[in-house]
């Protein structure tokens, strides 16, 4: 205890004799810590919005003209039971050719031509948010076309498999990005801290001399690296929520619906940065210090 | 004839065989010699005979290349890197070049010592205060080392030295950089830390500092122990 209380003792003191170093060293913490939040922030509004089109995506299942309405209610049943199948909505031929018309507008007179209806009846099933994959959703509309009394199952393939790649893409940066930014916050707490026992060499000969052990050493070193990262850490946390609430109030006037359409990060994450912050800054400060010998 | 002086005292430091080299350089060759526990010795020769070597060697800064050498009972030559910190704090010594830090002041240049025993600050003020006493040294207790001459500086390292009560102290040229007057002052020192129960040994290339003591006195001459007298 007297010894962790020395070592606070002296981290602090290193913190305001080397002020401007430390200063510089908390500040590219801080815009490290802010690009990658700010970037987990982009990366989760992008990834909300694709949930939100992914929610309209459904599979279409057309089936046989000549099929029974014994044979649909059977069908309708399975679906129904189906647990990835979240909402099954039943088409009947009529109905298809109502939205055909209202969607050909001026133009609909075409369809008078034909006489007969020629649109089957069909079923439009949406799939649980998770299943939304497009390798999954190829296979569910293979099992489906499977089913007797199904024509055929139509998606949108490409369109869903373009989400997917856009999504994936997002999140393999934001956690390459957030690889990179913990690595960078290592290295700039490591030569902060390297500099200071580079600085203090003599002091650390003339401990080791009179019986200190590495602990009494290295203490003031990690602490001075913890403040160094919770400091860097809070600012950049601070500077995150006044960014976004710059974004969301300013932005507010040109778009209003910004509010309802932007997630915001969980407040837990305002906690979460200076944590990240001060474990990569100790880790840092751990390699500066290095092996000591006697 | 005295019946203790047929029982074996205590050996502090025992020296048997041992030698140090450099690369190729030999520094010191079968080195042999024993100081009793609470002795007060001088090891003396010419500059770079391997005097400083000798005392790093005790004190765990250099190992012992062949030879056996034992310091309070511990034997340096396998002594593992995480034990050294304690034989140390059993070990004063007082540095050549001081070794004082300079961005603390006199008091906390004492302290620092016991600190490293993870003492309570209410003892380690009182031991320092006593210590401060001893080198008359109180009334300059927040000066900085650099406001101080050198027989204070010195007596500084002294303080630090003695502070945490070692049962071995060693000095490396005490008074290498000291005229009579302060050079006597450190000498009386030492042996008012000896009278305490403190094994002391002296390294020094003035031999007026042993001339005339009665202490046994180590030669080193060649790398070797050439002759062992008393002063």
């Amino acid at each position: 205890m007297r010894v962790l209380i020395y070592a606070l003792q002296t981290a602090f003191q290193s913190l305001w004799h080397e002020k401007w170093v430390n200063f510089l060293t908390i500040l590219s913490i801080s815009v490290s810590l802010l690009i990658l939040s700010a970037f987990v922030t982009i990366t989760l509004n992008v990834d909300s919005i694709l949930t939100k089109w992914a929610k309209s995506f459904g599979l279409v299942v057309y089936l046989n003209e000549d099929l029974k309405k014994e044979a649909e209610e059977t069908i309708k049943d399975f679906f129904q039971q189906d647990s990835d199948i979240i909402e099954v909505k039943y088409i009947t031929k009529d109905r298809a050719l109502m939205e055909l018309k209202q969607m050909l507008g001026a133009d609909a007179p075409i369809l008078d031509d034909i006489g007969e209806n020629p649109l089957p009846s069909s079923f439009e099933l949406k799939l649980k948010g998770e299943l939304l994959k497009p390798a999954i959703v190829k296979q569910k509309a293979y099992e489906i076309e499977q089913m007797s009394g199904v024509e055929e199952v139509q998606y949108g393939e490409k369109w869903l498999s373009s989400l997917n790649t856009a999504s994936r893409i997002m999140k393999l940066s934001a956690s390459f990005l957030g690889i990179s930014i913990f690595i960078a916050i290592i290295f700039i707490t490591y030569n902060t801290i390297k500099i200071f026992f580079y600085r203090r060499k003599e002091e650390i000969e003339t401990l080791k001399l009179l019986g200190a052990t590495r602990t009494f050493i290295r203490l003031p070193f990690l602490i001075e690296g913890l403040f160094i990262g919770v400091l860097g850490g809070i600012i950049g946390s601070l500077a995150l929520f006044g960014t976004l609430s710059f974004i969301t109030i300013k932005g507010a006037e040109f778009l209003p619906s910004i509010k309802a359409i932007m997630i915001l990060l969980p407040v837990q994450i305002y906690v979460f940065i200076p944590l990240v912050g001060a474990t990569m800054s100790v880790i840092g400060s751990f390699f500066a210090v290095g092996k000591i010998r006697y | 004839m005295c019946l203790c002086t047929l029982v074996p005292k205590d050996k502090m430091i025992q020296f048997t065989d041992v030698s140090k080299n450099y690369d190729e350089d030999v520094v010191l060759k079968d080195i042999t010699f024993f100081i009793d526990k609470g002795d007060l010795a001088y090891i003396t020769g010419p500059s770079g005979v391997g005097k400083t070597t000798l005392l790093k060697l005790i004190y765990c800064a250099e190992r012992p290349d062949k030879g056996q050498l034992t310091v309070a009972g511990w034997d340096i030559k396998d002594l593992k890197q995480r034990t050294i910190p304690f034989l140390r704090r059993n070990v004063g010594i007082v540095f050549q070049d001081f070794r004082l830090l300079f961005n603390k002041t006199v008091f906390d240049n004492i302290a620092i010592a016991l600190r490293i025993h993870n003492m309570h600050p209410k003892e380690i003020k009182e031991d320092v205060n006593e210590v401060l006493k001893d080198v008359k040294l109180q009334h300059k207790s927040n000066i900085y080392p650099n406001h101080l001459s050198g027989g204070e500086q010195q007596r500084v390292v002294i303080a630090r030295a003695m502070v945490s009560k070692p049962t071995v102290l060693l000095a490396d040229e005490p008074t290498g950089n000291l005229d009579a007057d302060n050079a006597k002052i450190i000498m009386n020192l030492f042996r008012e830390i000896n009278a305490r129960g403190t094994t002391v040994l002296v390294a020094t290339h003035n031999e007026s500092l042993f001339h005339g003591t009665g202490r046994k006195v180590m030669y080193l001459r060649d790398n070797m122990i050439e002759k062992e007298t008393v002063g």
